[in-house]
Formats: C-alpha cells, structure tokens, sequence
C-alpha cells in the first residue's frame, strides 16, 4: 500500500534535499532524483488519468518509454506539457502538475467515460460520430477535446531560448551504458573523435542500477572511473541529456540537448535546448533493450509497474515500489527484481511464473507460483492485491506493486528510421536491428545481447574494429571481469507471452492510448487485422510514447489472433522523432527577427535621418516614403514626393537592385543569348534597357545593360529577381555554353545607387562633377565611369524609371551616405526631396514602366507592349523558340493597358478582374485582371495597368473593374499605358 | 562644390563609441581594409594563383574555381586594384570589393564552438587547415570563411548582410561572453 | 535525399548551401530543333525510381552547378562533378 524511500543506498545525494511541488502539494526529494523517484518516495502512485478512459494511472516505467507518468512542469509561459516524470531531473523548486482530469487527479468527473467504454471501443471516432457531418465542428470535436487530452499547449510566447550546432566525429555512440562507456573508452584511448550521447542525466545506463560487480567495485562506481576517463580526453565529447532522435542519410544524427531543462533559474547566455547535428563516420547504437509489460486484466492499476523499473528505483534511487512486492513474469528477469529487492529487505508476497517449468532461483523463502497468470488486480487508485489463476483455480494474493516482466526487445528505433525494417529474431523472440551497414552497428543489448559480461566485450569489440576500419591503432583491451552473472544468471531466458488469456477486466496494451486487447480483436474482425491498420484503427502505439511499450504486444496479438508468426504481422514503420523534441528546439535561433536575415542598403542611415518609413522588400528594408511634418497620411507624402519629382527633382535610394559585372572575349556573345533584345552591338558608352525571358518565352526579369569596354559590361536586375537571374546566368555561362570566355560576378554590395530624378535633375548633379554632363555630352542611356569632385569613383547613367530627366549616381557603398549628403545639398536650391518607393511607384505607373506586378510569369513581350524588343533576326537566346508557340502570339491574349474610372472619384485595387459591362462575374466571362494601381497627383485621379484581352484594340471601352474580395466594383475606361508625357519630351530634355 | 567624402562603414552603428575591453573570445571588425574579386580568365585559373600567392602581404582567399577574394591590410582600394592589375591584369579581372565586403575576424578558445552553431563545415584543424579559406554557409548567409590561425577565423560578408550576420555571431558567441570592437 | 554533399570544389558540405535545379541528362535544343524537342526539353520530366543525374547549384558556395547523381530510393550519392566539366563533356 505503500512506496517508500528506503533507509540507504541508491545513487541520490541524500544530504541534498530538494522541495519540490506536485498538483500543488509540497513534497522533497533527492539530488538524484527523477521526478517519478521522488513521487515514488512520497508515496504519490497516483500521477495521471488516461486519456479516453480517465482511468486512475501510475507511474510504469523508469525511463523515457513511459506512457502514463505525463505531467506539466513548470508554470505560465514556461510550462511545459507531457513532460515524463520518468526522465524529468528533479530541482529544487520545480512544480509539476497532473493532467487530463477535472477537477482534481483523485476525483475525475471524466471517469464516467469508463462507463461508457463499450461506445468507446476501436474506432469509435470514425463509426461513432461519423455523421451528420455539421456535429463534428460543433459537438463531438470539442466534446472530444475536452474529454480526451493530454497536456495544454500554452499560448503565451515562448521566453526560452534555443540554438542549433554542427558537431563532426569519427564515432559517435548513442547510449551510455555498460556498452556504450566499453566503446568510448576503446575509440577514446585510440584517438577517435568521438561524442557520446545518453539522455539521462547520468552517464552509466543499467551500470546504474546493476547488482552485479564490474572488475571488483559496484557496477556505478565502475562506470564513475569510466566516465572520469573519458571526460580527461580532449577527443571525446559527452554530451548526457541528450537523446538522439534521429539517423538522417550520410549518418547524420540529429539530437537534442536539453541544456537547462533541470534548473530553476535559467541562465541568459545558455540555450535551454540545444539542437545537434552530428555528421559521424561511424555510429554506434548502444541503445539498450526495454522490458515488455504483461497484457493481462487490470493491468493499468496504480501500482502495476515494468520489474526493471521496479529494479531501478530500488538500486539506484533507494526507493522501493511497495511494502509487499509481487512479481508476474515470463522469464528469468522477474527473479533478478525479486532477489534484488529481497537483499533490500523488501517484502516478496509471490513470484508468478507464466512458466511450467524454470531454473531460476527465487530469495529464500518467496513463494513461486508456476504455470501461474494474474487475471485481475484489486484496489481502487492504488493497487491492493492481485488475482491468480492457476490449473482453474483462483486465488487473492494481497500486494501494494507488482512487478511484470514480458521479455526484452532491443531497442532498435534509430536503425529502423531510414527504411530498413526490423527483423524478427525467434531466438530473441524480438524484433531485432536490420544490417544497415558500417555506418551504424548495433551493440551490447540493442544487439540481443542480455548479459552485462557480453555487453562489455560487445563495446569493446565493436570499438576496436571501427577503430581499425578509420586506421587509428586500437591497442588491445581486456574485458572488465563481472563477478557472479556467470553462475545465477546466464542469458535471461523467457517465454514469448503477448497476452494473459482469462482478464476478468480490462487488460490494456498501450496504457497512453487506453487499447485494451479486445480492441485489437475487434479491429481484427473488422477487417483491419494489418498491423499499420490496426494501429490507425485502434490507435495503439500512436500517443506521444509512440508505443515503445505496447507495439511488440501489439504486434503479438495480432499474430496470435491470425495464427502466424510476429515476423509475418511485421512491425509499423519507424520514423524520427524517437521522443518528442520541442519545435522550440527545432526552429533555432531562427525565430522573431532572426527567421531569415535582413538586409540594409549602405543608403540605410541616410533615409533614416532623413526620416524615412521603412518597410519590407524580400530581405531588404527599404525607404518607403519620407513624411514631412504636418502630412497626416502616407498619401499626402508619397503625393509630395511625385509632385516635387515632376516639377523640381527627387533622390531615390535604388541601392537594392541586382548589379552584375560581365567580362570577357564572349561577353557580348553572352549577354545576347540571355536577352531577348539585342545586346552586341551596344556601344562602348551605352545604357540599354533589357528584357529577359524565360525558356517558356514568359518575360524572366528586366534592368539595364551598359557597356564600359568591348569587353566588359555591366548589368542590372530587378531587387526581387537579383539571385535568381545570378543563379541563371550561372546555369547558362556553365552548362549551355561552358565554352564561351566569359566571367561575371555580383557587385550589388559594392556600389550605392541612386535615382536623380526630375528637371533640375542636371542641375543639382552638375554641381558634383567637373565632367561636363549636358545633354549633348551626356545624353539619355549615356553610361560612364566617371570621378567627383572630391576624387570618389563613380559611375553615371543617364536612365530614368521616372519618365523625368534623370541619372542613376553609384558610388562605392560607404561614400553612400555621404554623397547623398551632398546632392542634398547640392538640391536645396533647387527644392530637391528625397522619395521613396512608393513614389517611385507611382511615377513608373503614370508612365505605364513595369514592374513584377505585371511580369507575373505569364507575359509576353508582346503582351506588355515590348513586342518591338523581341529580336526575331537573333539566331539565338534564351526563350525564342517557344515564343513562337500559337499560344503564345494568339490575338486574344491579355494585352497591357491603361484604366482610368470614369467617375474620377473612384479608385481601383490590384488583383480586381475586368468583366465586360452588364456580364455575370465568371472564368469564362473573365477578361483580364488589374496588375497595379496607384493614385495619380498629376492626373488627380487613381490609375492603374491591367492585361486586358485584346487590349490594345479596346482604347476607350468602358470596363467593369470587379474586386469581390473587397467587395469593389468600378467602371472605368481603357486608355494607352502611359498616362503623362506619352511624347517622352521630358525624359530626353 | 569641394568636399571630402566620409566612409561609413556597415557596422559603424552596431560598433560606435567607445572599444569596450576585449573578452577571450572577441570579435574584431577590421575598420577598412581593401579587398578585391579576382576572376581568373578562362583555362588561366593556375597562372593567376601562382600570381597572387607569391605576393607576401596580399591573402588570398578562395572562392571558387578561378574565383578569390584578395585582402590587403596595406593598400587603398584603389591601390590594390592598380597592384593587382599589374600582377594579373592580363589573365584575370579584377573587381573591387572594398566596400561591398566587410571582413570580421573570430578569435578565442571558443571560436570553432561558435562558429558550428552556423557552419556545416568540419573545422577541426586537420579537417579546415591553416591558410585553408572557401565560401560556406553561416546561418541563413553565405560568407567567406578562413583559418588564419589555431583558433582564429575570418568572415568575409557582404555589405548588407554584415549587420545581421554580427547580430547571428554575437548570439552564437553569448555563452562565451564573446565581445566586439572595430580594429585599431 | 542526402544530408551531406561533397562538392569537388568545396568538399563535404550541408544540402542546405545546395539549390537544386532538376534533371541534368537534358540537352538544350538547338535553335531550329522541332517544336517537339523544345516542348520535351522545357516541360516533360521523368520521375525516376532509383538512380538520377540532377543539376544541383552549390549556391552558398562555390555557385558552381554539380551534377549530382544519385538514387531516389536508398538516396546514395554515386557521384558529384562539376557542370562544366559534364557539359563540355556531352558536346564532345
Ligand atoms: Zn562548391
């Protein structure tokens, strides 16, 4: 009736007593502790409801497969849900509440689901409320919801922080118990950089909590010096609590640190979790192998525990399960419990031997009940006593833990994850690791092998040979000596026992997912009797535990029920996670601004004391527009902004846009194979505007081409399109043409550009330069490099994205600022204001210039008014062949045009579709949709561009402008794309 | 209209005011320096590393195929453009990128640790050996990366990148108490 | 797909600094190639269970393409060269 901390002994620190809380009572422990150990040694069996059910449930396992012992640690943002206690380190000051009951864990008004379990069976959820369909949003889900749940998500921003690191090995060991530490010393001793990886706190795994001597000291102390070896080697790396959960092609592990999980007060400078990626030549899974609970009724009773857990909690953390302990076993492992906790002083009521005939040696004086199976269990929240059966009789044997042992499976997850199945083993009656090659070997008993002598040969062996295959010289080790395994234990035997026949009650497979074995069946005679059906069916193996205690009893059913073998059931598939990692975790350092990095122009400080309202482009921040005092709205700056451009002249930060060097003997050659306008004849000197296009003959990206020597030019893109046109002029300089001599790189870093735009555009420049740039000198799409004033390299272009007289000024990246300074100066004269994009916007609209609002991966030259840039008498370049397609050249296609509404009040949004007056709003009555939009300061009205069918044809038309997304509907007439100056008197003055 | 123009340098705001005292770990951000892209022209990839390598107080770091960066801590911009068009000006062109690249130096016992927060790359000595350099993945950004001793490593950035890869580097470097300061 | 690439210019590197572009067996038509050819060569990809050459863009690094070949189903890598070199290879 009662678990307790016995009087000495365990591996905890009993001069360090730590208070914690559970459910809000205050409780201590042990430095040493788990969570589960200091519940057990306060006599809190009781730790959990089940999940469908709301069954009274207790802790079962000592490791990280437990399905019941979940709780919520920690409180507020930083709670943390389903958090195994079984794994959970104890700290001074850590609270941990229970979960899935209300209003409390003793009384739980959930229960009554239990009383309903005959409508809760396997596949309740897809018979029981499959219809009517409208119920599930508003009845059953939240119903569901409410009733079955695990732990809360919490909706408060995380304040944990979390980071990911590299890690690069020869070796790395994933396990550190008596096979792992065999391995890390061998490798270690040899010079192998190696990192080994436990998930305990502790570094020593069953050495923990092992009876047996290793070389003549406790199994622990054995595994101290160990530990204290390699932790004196700089190549090795021990990274405890840390649980690798994933094996990735070319053996890379993934794994997660927890790096502060067990301390109350988090230091700032560390992560909580760290995320590892570890690249290792060679990998060791020293995993272990996990005892199978025993599927007979009343099975989930507080109390019920796995004999190995029940073991662990007595060797290595002092507390016993109970008083009165029995044992339920299929093999020789319940008898080692039974003498460990006998020499402990604890109480043995009975050993039940589902066996007939064994050798094993019970403590003196236990009486052993063979050919015996337990069929049901007594007590309400706590477990009382336990009803055997035996030749047809029955009988009540009163106990306060019964210890259940089904076997071994190794655990063999990680070999598994990258499509291997496991193998089932009629020695080991398991399922065991495939051959996955060198990369990964199996060891100790992951690999079948049960004793703790074979599993330090196994590390040692394992080690030596991998040492040998990297050519590192592994001197030869002896094994550790073992003292008396030999005679009592031998290779635990037992006899493969899925399923105790007689339950008088529920008898459960998997505790997390309330399955009890009758669900099994009936998924079975429904017609869902394979084991990946089952499993969806039934649910089993598929709660956060993921079955690590239930699939092989599953499995086991099933194969009996179906009268074949497990090998033929086979096992479901085994994918990462091995146990759940925080997304936390996963996402890094990549959260909040660190997502994707940011980008700032060398013009960023400039815009910013002069004001300027930055937003997002990509990756860049740029200035959107400059407001003054006094402007109320974003409308009335960006109206300033154009209106001072027009009439006087403006500074723009173009630094963003992709600026690529061309040089070489085929230079030229290159560039006119990658637009589909012509390029080599462009004149030393020269700017021209390009247009590239994809394969498909859809227009690619646009900018500028200029020509600085015969064999060196240099090229703009747009800032959205900068790295993809990079990338395919990479593609095409190597594998279309890798014989043309021709080199490039991107200078997009090195050179601040801005746009000098408006009449007095000359004028201002003028001031900074000796050079005469007049228009006859310097005429529109002139381009040279040319000196300030001041001796700063620059380069000039005449270009204009404006319709305005107007250069482009670039200057090595940090003179940016200040000779934006100066032409801000050089401006005040002539009432110069800096604009931003929007204006910039706005001026490129009213003069119908396009942007990727318009080339949107589905236009044509042609389509946006370009069809003269098209060179047909080109040989060759990029997109020509398939621009001819019928498709293509069609007289229908959607053409660009201009749209003004013909009420001037009215405005339009981008993204509206175009419907002829008086037709319903339909695919087939579609004609067109509207690219960008924008109102106009000179027109005093909104504008916008639009591909319209047959567009150019249809100038004066009236069009319904029709935005059922914003509920929007316009008349507007079609008119030519550019709105101001169509003769271009301004742009060439 | 005569003036002399300031150069502002991409971290001028992260690293104003005054140097604060450098920690093991210290971040060094060489205030200018001259670098330059140095593309080899075609099939002359090995007669323009022999160029370059045999000049004592130019570094070079690869990039690519026929593809470096070259770091002077002596010249001007100007002046290594002039230096290298001569050493190379017939078989390779020369870009300069003194502005556009801004070059962090990573020094300390924590250095490697820090930078496998950000780097796929094995960078234990025997694997990313002294004097070895080539372009990699820091983070979400692409840098250059070089060995120049047992625990120092140099990042050559992109100018608008510079901010956000310092910003990745300081929180990659908080558990060591790495610090930063412009060069003297 | 693999986690790990050795780029032969760069050594063994993370998939992330890696761009992958698509089949790399195609051959750009020439200009005066059918319409059926060209149709083939933008649009028409084979799915390939098992071994395939793909153009992979070592974008983070040398931003050289590698062609990549490697197999679909056990995501072995066979082989890593460089674009170039495979290009001028397929004209001669
Ligand atoms: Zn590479």
């Amino acid at each position: 009736m009662t678990a307790y901390r016995l009087s000495s002994g365990g591996l905890v620190d009993r001069s360090k007593v730590l208070s914690f809380t559970f459910d809000g009572r205050p409780l201590r422990g042990f430095a040493g502790d788990t969570l589960a150990s200091a519940l057990l040694a306060n006599d809190q069996l009781l730790v959990g409801r089940s999940f469908k059910y709301h069954r009274p449930r207790g802790i079962v396992s000592a490791g990280p497969s437990e399905p019941n012992a979940l709780v919520t640690l920690g409180s507020g943002a930083r709670s943390d849900p389903n958090t195994k206690a079984t794994v959970a380190e104890l700290y001074a000051g850590l609270t941990a509440k229970s979960q899935n009951r209300w209003p409390s864990l003793g009384f739980d008004v959930g229960a009554v689901n239990g009383l309903l379990s005959p409508f809760l069976g396997a596949g309740f959820y897809y018979k029981t409320f499959m219809w009517p369909k409208q119920l599930w949003e508003k009845l059953y889900e939240p119903v569901i919801r409410r009733a079955a749940g695990l732990g809360r998500a919490v909706l408060e921003r995380d304040p944990e922080s979390y980071e990911k690191s590299w890690a690069f090995c020869d070796l790395l060991i994933v396990g550190g118990g008596p096979a792992g530490l065999m391995a890390a010393l061998i490798a270690g001793r040899a010079g192998l950089r190696v990192i080994l990886a436990d998930e305990d706190f502790r570094l020593g795994g069953s050495l923990l909590s092992e009876t047996e001597t290793v070389d003549g000291s406790p199994a622990s102390a054995f595994a101290e010096r160990v530990v204290a070896e390699l932790q004196s080697l700089d190549n090795v790396t021990l990274l405890s609590r840390t649980t690798v959960f994933g094996w990735y092609d070319d053996n890379v592990f993934g794994a997660v640190e927890r790096v502060q999980k067990h301390v109350a007060d988090p230091s700032a400078k560390l992560p909580t979790e760290r995320v590892w990626r570890i690249a290792a030549k060679r990998a060791l899974l020293a995993t272990g192998a996990e005892e199978r609970p025993l599927v007979f009724g009343g099975n989930d009773r507080p109390g019920v525990m796995m004999a190995g857990a029940v073991s662990t909690y007595a060797e290595r953390y002092g507390v016993s399960a109970g008083k009165s302990v029995a044992i339920f076993t299929s093999g020789s492992s319940g008898y080692r419990t039974a003498r460990g906790l006998s020499a402990k002083g604890v109480t043995i009521s009975a050993i039940v031997d589902s066996r007939a005939d064994a050798s094993d040696a019970a403590p003196d004086g236990v009486r052993v009940i063979r050919s015996g199976a337990v069929v049901d269990t007594k007590g309400r929240q706590r477990l009382s006593g336990i009803v055997v059966e035996r030749s047809g009789f029955e009988e009540l044997i009163g106990c306060d833990a019964l210890g259940m042992s089904g076997g071994w499976s190794p655990v063999i997850h990680l070999a598994c994850q990258r499509g291997a199945r496991p193998v089932w083993s009629e020695e080991l009656k398991a399922f065991s690791a495939p051959n996955v090659g060198n990369g990964l070997r199996i060891v100790g008993s992951a690999n079948g092998v049960y004793t703790l002598s074979g599993c330090l040969r196994d590390g040692v062996e394992k080690a030596t040979a991998i040492a040998t295959e990297l050519g590192f010289n592994a001197a030869a080790a002896p094994v550790p000596v073992t003292e008396t395994e030999t005679e009592t234990e031998g290779e635990p035997s037992f006899a493969a026992l899925w399923y105790v026949p007689g339950a008088r009650s529920k008898a459960f497979v998997d505790f997390q997912n309330d399955v009890h074995a009758r669900d099994l069946g009936l998924a079975l005679r429904e017609g869902f009797g394979h084991v990946e059906h089952a499993k969806r069916y039934t649910t089993s193996g598929m709660a956060t535990d993921q079955g690590k205690l239930s699939n092989i009893n599953a499995v086991g059913i099933l194969a009996g029920m179906r009268g074949v073998s497990p090998a033929e059931v086979g096992t479901t598939t085994f994918r990462p996670f091995y146990t759940p990692v925080s997304f936390g975790a996963l996402a890094g350092t990549s959260r909040d601004g660190h997502a994707t990095p940011t980008r700032k122009s060398p013009l960023h400080e400039w815009a910013r004391k002069n004001g300027a309202t930055f937003v997002d482009s990509g990756l860049w921040f740029r200035s959107a527009w400059f407001p003054r005092a006094g402007e109320k709205t974003w409308r009335e700056s960006v109206d300033r902004e154009v209106l001072n451009v027009r009439a006087n002249v403006g500074l723009c930060d173009v630094s963003t846009l992709g600026k690529i060097e061309v040089f070489g003997a085929d230079a030229a050659e290159f560039l006119n194979r990658l637009y589909c306008n012509p390029m080599l004849k462009l004149p030393v000197g020269k700017a021209r505007y390009g247009l590239m296009l994809r394969e498909d003959g859809f227009v690619f990206d646009d900018g500028t081409v200029s020509r600085f020597a015969e064999d060196h030019f240099f090229v703009t893109t747009t800032t959205a399109m900068a790295g993809a046109v990079m990338s395919h002029m990479d593609y095409c300089a190597q594998v279309l043409w890798p014989d043309l001599k021709v080199r490039f790189c991107s200078v997009s870093d090195q050179w601040a550009q801005m746009a000098i735009a408006g009449p007095k555009a000359r004028d201002v420049l003028q001031q900074l330069i000796d050079e005469d740039i007049s228009e006859a000198v310097f005429p529109f799409l002139a381009a040279r490099s040319m000196v300030l004033r001041g001796g700063i390299n620059a380069r000039l272009f005449r270009i204009s994205f404006s319709g305005e007289l107007a250069f482009e000024l670039a200057v090595p990246a940090g003179y940016g600022e200040a000779v934006a300074e100066q032409i801000m100066e050089a401006g005040r004269a002539h009432d110069i204001c800096a604009y931003g994009v929007e204006a910039l916007n706005v001026l490129r609209l009213e003069k119908g210039l396009l942007t990727h609002a318009e080339f949107d991966g589905r236009v044509t030259p042609d389509d946006a008014g370009l069809g003269r840039m098209f060179s047909a008498q080109k040989h060759d370049f990029i997109g020509k062949h398939l621009s001819a397609r019928y498709g293509l050249t069609a007289a229908d296609r959607m053409q660009l045009v201009g749209l003004k509404p013909v009420d001037k009040d009215k405005d339009m949004r981008a993204g509206a579709h175009l419907l002829k007056e008086g037709m319903k709003p339909s695919t087939l009555n579609d004609q067109g949709w509207v690219s960008s939009a924008g109102y106009s300061p000179v027109l005093g009205q909104h504008i916008a561009l639009a591909f319209l069918k047959s567009g150019r044809e249809r100038y004066g038309e009236k069009i319904v402008v029709w935005d059922k997304l914003r509920d929007h509907e316009v008349v507007a007439e079609v008119c030519d794309p550019v709105f101001v100056d169509p003769e271009n008197k301004k742009l060439k003055a | 209209m005569v003036r002399d123009y300031n150069n502002r340098h991409a971290l001028d705001q992260k690293l104003r005011g005054a140097p604060k005292p450098a920690h093991a770990d210290h971040l060094e951000v060489g205030h200018w320096q001259a670098i330059a892209t140095v593309l080899a022209h075609v099939g002359l990839d090995a007669a323009v590393e022999r160029a370059l390598s045999s000049t004592p107080d130019l570094s070079l770091r690869y990039c690519g195929p026929g593809e470096w960066l070259v770091v002077s801590g002596v010249d001007t911009p100007v002046g290594l453009m002039r230096r290298l068009d001569m050493l190379c000006g017939t078989q390779a062109h020369v870009v300069d990128h003194s502005d556009g690249r801004v070059l962090m130096r990573l020094s300390g016992p924590s250095a490697r640790q820090i930078l496998a927060k950000g780097i796929g790359v094995d960078l234990h000595p025997a694997a990313f050996v002294l004097c070895g350099s080539t372009n990699v993945l820091c983070g979400h950004i692409a840098i250059n990366l070089a060995r120049t001793g047992e625990d120092v490593f140099e990042l050559i950035v992109s100018r608008s990148f510079a901010e956000s890869l310092f910003e990745d580097l300081m929180t990659m470097g908080r558990p060591f108490d790495l610090s930063a300061a412009f060069s003297e | 797909m693999a986690s790990l690439i050795t780029c032969p210019h760069c050594g063994v590197r993370p998939k992330e600094e890696f761009a992958i572009r698509g089949d790399a067996s195609l051959v750009r038509p020439a200009p005066s190639a059918s319409d059926e050819a060209w149709h083939d060569y933008v649009y028409v990809r084979a799915n390939p269970r098992g071994r395939t050459v793909e153009h992979w863009h070592h974008v983070a690094g040398c931003r050289r393409f590698l062609v990549v070949e490697r197999d679909t189903v056990t995501h072995e890598v066979y082989s890593v060269v460089d674009g170039a070199a495979a290009a001028r290879e397929a004209q001669r």
